[in-house]
């Protein structure tokens, strides 16, 4: 299509008025405008644990430890820390000279102060559960030491989603969730509800010449095809978490560079062993052989995913690989011989409820159309999302298709979803040997004996467990082509933005 | 005068105390509540927290409670704070309603200014070959959907206007006014289009209506042109229906807002309400919908009046 010959000079001319305007807004400062595509739901970063939340307090909080691209542990406010031999107590020793946004600075009470409203039931936090086994956390000489009632390997990496708030800022909590106070590289500015949440530099952050860019401006956009729309015509300079649709347009388009990296998180099928037919192993079994992964990568990622095992590759020092589980590869055949050996009527109608999300959605329904090759008859049932909490929290459900984050370590992935009365285990699985297994996983230092350990889990959860893992989708990040030095991390954390910068 | 004004503030207060109790009641018995929204579907919360959160946001309480507190505190000019931000609900919406008002005004105000001309003179030459073709195009403009006609002409503006500011945050009115409209012509345009073409429609048939009536052929033999029949006699007569029209499309106007709001990225009232529904986020939700509710019945007081400008007989009638 070809404008008009006679609006041109128009064009030019609104061209040039619009060209002078960015120039005046480029001047002042170095704000990197970036597409969130929804309003974080508080800014409190011990009580909500939702993305656009996490996404914009990364930039403002951090924990004792951080994680780093690589997705080792590394130090954050602590500089280092010890374990006792029978690894019932840690010490971490503090960064010095660090400061809150509010001037103030940060010491082992506000540590403490911090770690302790996460555990405490009044706060309702979400995080709670990664705090447990703490008996007590106390300060010694400028340290802070947790002592715990069993030992917890992971509690190390754990430490860095628990965000450190000064402790006079907990006198009036409820103000955290408007006015984040942090020692991160970046400080709260404003909060415009549904239009952009702005961080500006902190300039006294801990590490001296960070962060480089002014600010941060995150701007909510709910329409996947106007953020890109924003991206490709440079309204928008940074965005998070593309789509695999969406990262294939913006791609082509030019001036925009798109960068990828696994994702820690990923898809399901959650089935409710407490009622029939997922009660029975075998009918769970039968779903995992009659599902073809392969095909949902392609269909749902347009092959921009690899296939989920109960770890994902990603953690290349943890995951079996999904080959050395027969039933991830797909086997119709087998599914209804299995269905047969459980001895239900088939086709097994079941119904499945689905996030709604768009991920989700598209993976449901080719995963209705796999079972019902392999045996199953399947309704699927979309639901808006406080209903599906709702049944999700009740276990009122007999499967789900959803998705799930994931950690560093394999303690993230099960012992909060597969234990025995566990947090998440909205299953109502229930394993003793497995429960056994993730206890000894938390108590025992040694790698290689830990290494056999989630080996143990991870086959016995593989093919009957509660949920059959079906893809981790890689996370996308396109930016344009003058934003540099940003690091994504399969986390989906964005602290690599401290040392970004925007050319000219 | 004074007595229907009276009348129209006893219908305002009525409705708006059998809203207040519908939309207290729906938006709870939707399934899930805040606290459970809050906590999501993975992360680590069990159910002891979701006990405990709900506890701190009130939600245990018996409803006829919660709704005694709601009024009670209304009554006292308290609209409550938002469950999940503990910002007062009303600075919320007050900071949000002027760019959805301003969006449905210019909406309003486009779709006058161009299907008054454009339906009278679709019944001017009703029969022709342009009055065929309008009646195809306006049909096309009722039934397009406005989500796909907005993010349509975001990426048609961008390739034809490539300067052109489409997105991104609005500068004030005061300001940099010309920014500012600039902005606000997509969504506007989105936004008035099914509009114009449906009001376009009525203002066809109200006019050909008016053109068989016994005055205008009295015109006629008087020996008016066909012009000034039309457009000064017949005119005038069909903005009845046409008013009724408006003050209804007034109301579609700020649902079409929601979804134009939503593909623009405008931060309106439209969207603070639907992201308080997903949220569960009961006080902003019930404060919004009785704002909403008094401007409709605000607007549709005025539209009452302005039957009386235009045909002074409505007022005995009424």
């Amino acid at each position: 299509m070809s404008p008009c010959a006679s609006r041109r000079p128009l064009t030019l001319r609104l061209a040039a008025l619009i060209a002078g305007l960015a120039f005046a807004g480029l001047a002042s400062a170095q704000v990197l405008e970036i597409a969130a595509d929804g309003s974080p739901a508080g800014l409190d970063p011990h009580v909500v644990p939702a993305f656009n939340t996490v996404l914009i307090n990364k930039n403002i909080y951090e924990g004792l430890t951080a994680i780093d691209k690589d997705l080792k542990i590394v130090p954050g406010l602590a500089t280092s820390w010890t374990v006792a031999k029978d690894g019932l107590s840690y010490r971490f020793k503090l960064k010095q000279g660090v400061k809150f946004h509010n001037g103030k600075p940060m010491t082992a009470a506000d540590v403490i102060a911090s770690l302790n409203r996460i555990r405490d039931p009044k706060t309702g936090s979400p995080y709670a559960s990664r705090l447990s086994m703490v008996k007590e956390i106390v300060e010694d000489k400028g340290d802070v030491v947790i002592n715990l009632n069993t030992a917890s390997v992971p509690l190390v990496g754990q430490l860095e989603a628990l965000a450190i708030v000064p402790a006079e800022a907990l006198a009036n909590a409820t103000n955290l969730q408007r006015v984040p106070v942090g020692t991160g590289p970046f400080k709260f500015d404003k909060w415009v509800t549904d239009a952009y949440v702005s961080l500006v530099k902190n300039p006294e952050y801990h590490t001296a010449g960070l962060p480089k860019l002014a600010g941060l401006k995150f701007n909510i956009v709910p329409e996947a095809s106007t953020r890109q729309a924003g991206m490709a015509n440079g309204t928008y300079q940074f965005f998070p978490s593309v789509d695999a649709v969406t990262i294939n347009a913006l791609a082509r388009a030019p001036g925009v560079v798109t960068t990828k990296v696994p994702d820690l998180g990923y898809s399901l099928v959650g089935m409710n062993v407490s009622k029939p037919p997922f009660d029975n192993p075998k009918v769970r079994e039968a779903l995992n052989y009659a599902l073809n992964r392969h095909e949902i990568v392609r269909g749902v990622y347009l092959g921009r995913a690899s296939i989920a095992a109960p770890l994902p590759a990603v953690l290349t020092e943890w995951a079996v690989p999904y080959a050395d589980f027969p039933c991830y590869l797909s086997n119709p055949e087998k599914a209804k011989a299995l269905l047969k050996e459980a001895g239900v009527a088939m086709p097994l109608a079941i119904t499945i409820n689905v996030l709604p999300n768009p991920v989700a959605k598209d993976t449901a329904e080719i995963v209705q159309a796999q079972l019902e090759k392999g045996g199953f008859k399947v309704t699927l049932l979309a639901q808006e999302i406080g209903k599906f909490v709702a049944d999700w929290r009740a276990s009122n459900f007999t499967a789900f298709v959803s998705l799930n984050g994931g950690g560093v370590d394999p303690d993230d992935y099960f012992y909060r979803t597969f234990y025995t009365g566990s947090s998440t285990n909205v299953f109502k699985y229930s394993d003793k040997e497995l429960d056994r297994q993730l206890d000894a996983g938390r108590a025992t230092t040694n790698k290689a004996e830990r290494k056999k350990i989630y080996d143990g889990v991870q086959k016995s959860l593989a093919c009957q467990g509660p949920i059959a893992f079906l893809a981790n989708g890689d996370l996308f990040t396109a930016m344009r082509s003058n934003v540099k030095d940003f690091a994504a991390i399969p986390t989906r954390s964005l602290v690599y933005l401290r040392q970004t910068t925007l050319e000219k | 005068m004074v007595k229907l004004i009276l009348k129209r503030l006893l219908d305002l207060a009525i409705v708006l105390l059998g809203v207040s109790v519908l939309v207290f009641l729906m938006i709870r018995l939707i399934p899930g509540d805040a606290a459970q929204v809050m906590l999501g579907a993975s992360g680590d919360a069990g159910e002891e927290q979701v006990r405990q959160l709900r506890e701190k946001l009130g939600l245990n309480d018996a409803l006829v409670v919660q709704y005694g507190r709601w009024m009670g505190a209304m009554a006292q000019g308290d609209f409550g704070v938002s469950i999940w931000t503990g910002k007062p609900v009303i600075e919320d919406i007050w900071q949000r309603i002027g760019v959805t008002a301003e969006l449905t005004f210019l909406s309003l105000l486009l779709a006058v200014l161009l299907s008054i001309p454009a339906g009278a003179l679709m019944a001017y030459f009703r029969g022709s070959i342009s009055d065929v073709v309008m009646r195809v195009v306006t049909i096309t403009g009722v039934t397009m959907p406005s989500f796909w006609l907005g993010a349509l002409l975001i990426f048609g503006w961008a390739a034809w206007f490539p300067g052109w500011q489409t997105l991104g945050s609005i500068p004030s009115l005061t300001e940099d006014p010309w920014a500012h409209l600039q902005r606000m012509f997509l969504p506007t345009l989105t936004c008035a289009l099914p509009v114009i073409a449906s009001l376009a429609r009525i203002m066809r048939s109200a006019m050909i209506d008016a053109l068989g009536q016994d005055y205008i052929r009295t015109a006629r033999s008087k020996g008016l042109g066909e012009w000034t029949v039309t457009f000064k006699h017949a005119l005038r007569n069909s903005l009845i229906p046409y008013v009724t029209a408006l003050g209804i499309m007034a109301g579609y106007l700020f649902s079409g807002a929601i979804v134009v709001e939503q593909v623009y990225a405008i931060p309106g009232l439209g969207r603070l309400m639907l992201g308080a529904i997903a949220d569960r986020n009961y006080p902003l939700i019930q404060t919004s919908i009785l704002v909403v509710t008094c401007a409709f019945v605000v607007i549709n007081a005025i539209i009452d009046l302005l039957y009386r400008v235009i045909d002074k007989r409505a007022g005995v009638a009424a």
